[in-house]
């Protein structure tokens, strides 16, 4: 059997694997019965139903044609992502300038042309003006740097 | 009646309009319109916080409260309005502009607002939007000053067998969202209910899906949900494109509305105030739902519905129309009941009760001038709102024609802030990163997160209702079709359903999916 | 130069003790619910007072989460320095101890109490559709009924719930009970009469006693309130004893000093004293306190007692 449309195959197998994690998951609350539902309940039929939908999105990826994902690249998904977590990372032990540097650093890695002081131009905008609508503007608690409380 | 409803309506404007003395920075004014000042503060800070995408609510609240206890209540409740609108007008702006629902009821507005963006028609999508919602607003308005205490008798027949059979109803309209596989869109909305699911569950107390973390013991926030698989999944699409290409096109067309734009669109404002002034009426929930319904009954009424999600101007129209109506007459319930509709309206339940007054049907026979102002004030807001936002059209443009290498990460900055700014936790923003990822997965396997989002915000309150209703009727489920009102709305979905599986209808989505 | 020394020396203890002077700074209440609910007004309401007779801000901050155990977490785990200050309530550290076993803090051991500010009770109220006029009737037509009349809570372990669980046990009558996500969500259901009863805030439920779509049959203090007299006690109903309030608190986290505690609850009480204090509460339905650290400690012990009994007796659990 050939795979004739691998979009819906992988997505087929994702839907099976939420599907059955959740069934799984609900296993450890208590079900009740249908007039008393337990915690457990709810989640038991929509995994079960989410795996069994998954099982046809599969098959019929058997059968229908489609063409597969395009355009991966992992370059941007890697450093996008990367950049997000550093962020939260540093954002306590250094403080929100630094952090902001470093999301915009590495974020600008993940896009076509990187220069240095275009970065710096950008950082020293975002930074500032963030500051001042964040942070004084709007008062929200940002330690600003590594040595804020 | 007529005269009783003039008679009310001129206290009320008199109410917004009237001069006060006023000391401030320790110098006595003496004719201020305190009350319009009041307004408009809130109107800017509520286009502010709603412009930046997850500024969130207990942030916003935790800054004013202060401020509230200063104020009389009739400048107080003024002001908190106008954040409220603000912030509704403030997320559809960000919907449009770089496809970040800023609230729930904007997710729909994202499908084809953003679209709409990208073809350089971003005027016409926050014309429309401004102009709707200001439509909008004024008839709910007029529905509210002149129906309140009938209309809110309706939230009376609507207990929880209702409800669920409501949510249902909205779940199965949402698979009309999709233009792909309606499979695929119902796996979506159940793994949307799935990661609803995710907290502390309200019948029993017990914590599910947290996997013993306590940030998720309330529950995944909807802003990182949002944030990530909307707009991050957008970004890093973006960043993969092959060649060097402007995600927004410098060819823009016009500022404004063009009077194409404006015909094609009246019908869909009318249809979404009418949809959207209905559901508001409904405690807890009802506005949500008012911008999908709006959004599927255009698709489905459309000659042409493969245009919806590719940037039909109806589709930000009607949602647009149908959350402000709703929004609007969620007031009912807050003012006949004291419910609020969310977190903002929470805040003015307490502003309400900070200053003695017990939100309640005796509000409109004791305190006239308040309860009348506030009506009044909601008419002004909107109206300042627009005069407020319309300007702003043209700088939001300019800024879309900024490369967008320098955009991006613009939007990760305010996108990082915003959602470590809701609890002022970072674990919201890692939790942002990997919707990210999933929103990324979907979009390769095409799989639509309009449907996830819908079925993550409805699962909880489906589940909750579907419980009780049962607890209620002692394990009978048939009570779902012995109430007349969940028995009518379990025959519409089921009409939906079967137009929507029927043979002829399927061939021609297949065709459409096809033709991608 | 021994002189000198000495002199410098004084002056210099002299000088850090003066600049140490509690407050020095800005203090932090913790406050581990969203603002705008209760727990949250009376805090501000007080800490501007307060904070007028320390000198310094009293800052809320609110953590909500958890059923407030996020915020109380917070302070447990905080420096005992007397600037970080949590407002806590029969939730925290009376009903949940015994609800959630596995509580990320001891709510004895890891706070020192300064004062309990307020008490607040409920109304049970019923709709007007229920054929019933005092708590007698009420149990009658439940014991006639078993099974089918029922009471709304604002969530399973909250004090709506236990204080319906409590009434059952003692009245020996068959209610379910049936959670939402707040009390005031009950009331649509309450007035068409699909729920049966509701224990609600006495202020909250004003406006629908008033305009009478509900009907106030008892109170859940010991004593009649005197915003509404004419509603009878559940304790004189028949049920001598019974008695569910909220009670709200200020802790420290142990091992802060003696010394700073007394100045806080001198300050606290004195600012409960005032008439428009007295005013606000009265506005959320609560009566001021104004209790000492030891009188806290054994108010909060026999709570936590009674409600582990209620939760016993109940069988109530969060699996």
């Amino acid at each position: 059997m050939k795979i004739r449309n691998m979009k819906d195959f992988l997505a087929g197998l994702m839907f099976i694997a939420f599907g059955a994690a959740a069934t799984a998951l609900a296993q450890n609350y208590n079900m009740g019965t249908a007039a008393r539902m337990g915690p457990g309940y709810f989640p038991t039929v929509l995994g079960g139903v989410l795996a069994v939908l998954g099982v046809i999105i599969l098959m019929e990826s058997f059968v229908v044609d489609g063409e597969g994902p395009k355009n991966i690249s992992f370059r941007p998904l890697i450093l996008v992502l990367l950049s997000t977590v550093i962020f939260g990372v540093l954002l306590r032990p250094l403080g929100l300038v630094l952090a902001l540097f470093a999301l915009i650093a590495v974020s600008a890695l993940g896009g076509h042309e990187f220069k240095w002081k275009e970065v710096l131009v950008l950082f020293a905008i975002l930074a500032s003006g963030s500051v001042a609508v964040f942070v004084y503007g709007l008062q929200l608690q940002f330690p600003l740097w590594p040595w804020s409380n | 009646m007529e005269s009783g409803l003039l008679a009310n309506l001129a206290l009320g404007f008199g109410e917004v309009f009237r001069l006060q003395p006023v000391t401030m920075w320790g110098v006595a004014f003496q004719q201020v319109p305190f009350n319009i000042i009041m307004c408009f503060i809130g109107c800017l800070l509520g286009t502010l916080i709603g412009v930046l995408p997850g500024i969130g609510p207990i942030a916003t609240i935790a800054m004013l409260l202060p401020a509230t206890y200063a104020l009389q209540p009739v400048a107080a409740l003024i002001m908190l309005a106008g954040i409220y609108y603000g912030a509704q007008y403030g997320g559809s702006t960000t919907a449009i502009l770089v496809n970040i629902p800023g609230e729930s009821s904007s997710v729909v507005t994202c499908l084809d607002g953003y679209q709409m963006a990208r073809q350089g028609r971003a005027g016409a999508a926050l014309s429309i939007a401004a102009l709707g919602s200001f439509f909008a607003g004024s008839v709910a308005t007029l529905l509210i000053a002149a129906f309140a205490p009938p209309l809110a008798e309706v939230a009376f027949k609507f207990g929880p067998a209702e409800y669920f059979s409501l949510m249902v109803l909205g779940l199965i309209a949402a698979v009309v969202l999709a233009h792909g596989s309606v499979i695929k869109a119902i796996a979506m909305i159940i793994l949307g209910l799935l990661l609803g699911i995710v907290g502390t569950d309200v019948n029993t107390g017990t914590s599910r899906f947290a996997f013993g973390v306590p940030e998720l013991s309330d529950g995944i926030g909807f802003v990182a949900v949002a944030m990530g698989v909307f707009g991050f999944a957008e970004v890093i699409t973006n960043l993969e494109q092959k060649e060097h290409r402007e995600i927004f096109t410098k060819n823009v067309t016009g500022l404004w509305l063009s009077w194409a734009d404006f015909k094609e669109a009246y019908g869909a404002v009318l249809r979404g105030t009418t949809i959207g002034s209905f559901l508001g009426i409904l405690p807890g929930g009802g506005a949500l739902l008012s911008s999908f319904a709006a959004y599927t009954l255009e698709k489905k009424w459309s000659k042409n519905p493969e245009t919806f999600g590719k940037g039909n101007i109806k589709g930000v129209a009607a949602p647009e129309s149908a959350n402000n109506a709703g929004a609007q007459t969620s007031f009912i319930p807050l003012l006949t009941l004291g419910i609020p509709p969310n977190a903002v309206m929470a805040l003015m339940v307490g502003a309400m009760t900070i200053h003695g007054i017990a939100p309640g049907p005796q509000v409109m026979t004791e305190r006239p001038a308040l309860f009348w102002g506030m009506i009044a004030s909601m008419w002004v807001g909107n109206l300042m709102l627009v005069i407020l936002n319309l300007p702003l059209i043209g700088l939001w443009i300019k800024l879309l024609t900024v490369p967008y290498r320098y955009l991006y990460p613009a939007i990760l900055v305010f996108c990082c802030i915003g959602v470590y700014s809701v609890s002022n936790s970072e674990f919201d923003v890692y939790l942002t990163a990997l919707f990210g990822l999933l929103g990324y997965v979907f979009v390769k396997l095409e799989c639509e997160p309009a449907p996830l989002l819908l079925g993550f915000i409805l699962g909880p309150m489906m589940e909750e209702n579907l419980r009780r209703a049962m607890l209620l009727s002692r394990g009978d489920a048939t009570v779902f079709f012995t109430r007349p009102i969940s028995a009518g709305l379990l025959i519409v979905t089921a009409i939906l359903l079967i137009t929507i599986l029927s043979p002829k209808i399927r061939k021609k989505r297949e065709e459409a999916f096809q033709e991608e | 130069m021994k002189r000198l020394a000495i002199v410098l020396c004084t002056m210099f203890a002299a000088f850090a003790h003066g600049q140490t002077a509690y407050p020095s700074k800005s203090i932090r209440l913790v406050v581990p619910f969203p603002p705008a609910g209760a727990t949250d007004i009376l805090s501000r309401d007080l800490m501007q007072r307060v904070s007028a007779r320390l000198g310094q801000q009293v800052v809320v901050d609110n953590r909500p989460g958890a059923g407030g155990t996020i915020g109380s977490d917070l302070v447990a785990k905080a420096a005992a320095d007397g600037y970080t200050l949590l407002m806590a309530t029969t939730s925290t550290h009376s009903i949940g101890p015994t609800l959630t076993p596995k509580l990320p803090y001891d709510p004895v051991k890891d706070f020192a109490p300064v004062s309990v500010i307020a008490v607040s009770t409920n109304l049970l109220v019923v709709p007007s559709s229920l054929q019933v006029n005092s708590v007698k009737e009420l149990v009658a037509l439940a014991k006639a009924k078993p099974g089918q009349l029922n009471f709304g809570s604002s969530g399973t372990g909250t004090i709506v719930h236990l204080s319906g669980e409590m009434f059952r046990h003692r009245t020996g009558t068959d209610i379910m009970h049936v959670p939402y996500k707040g009390t005031q969500l009950v009331v649509p259901d309450l007035i068409s009469g699909q729920i049966s009863m509701l224990f609600d805030n006495i202020v909250s439920a004003q406006p629908n006693l008033k305009t009478g779509r509900l009907k106030a049959i008892g109170i859940s203090s010991l004593k009649r309130s005197p915003l509404m007299p004419e509603v009878p006690t559940i304790a004189e109903s028949g049920y001598p004893g019974f008695e569910a309030s909220v009670w709200f608190g200020v802790y420290a986290p142990a091992g802060t000093p003696k010394e700073i505690i007394a100045r806080l609850n001198r300050e606290i009480v004195a600012a409960l004293h005032s008439p428009e204090m007295k005013e606000r509460l009265a506005i959320l339905g609560a009566e001021p306190i104004g209790s000492t650290p030891e009188e806290m400690a054994h108010t909060v012990a026999g709570e936590t007692a009674k409600w582990a009994r209620v939760i016993k007796d109940a069988n109530v659990r969060i699996d």
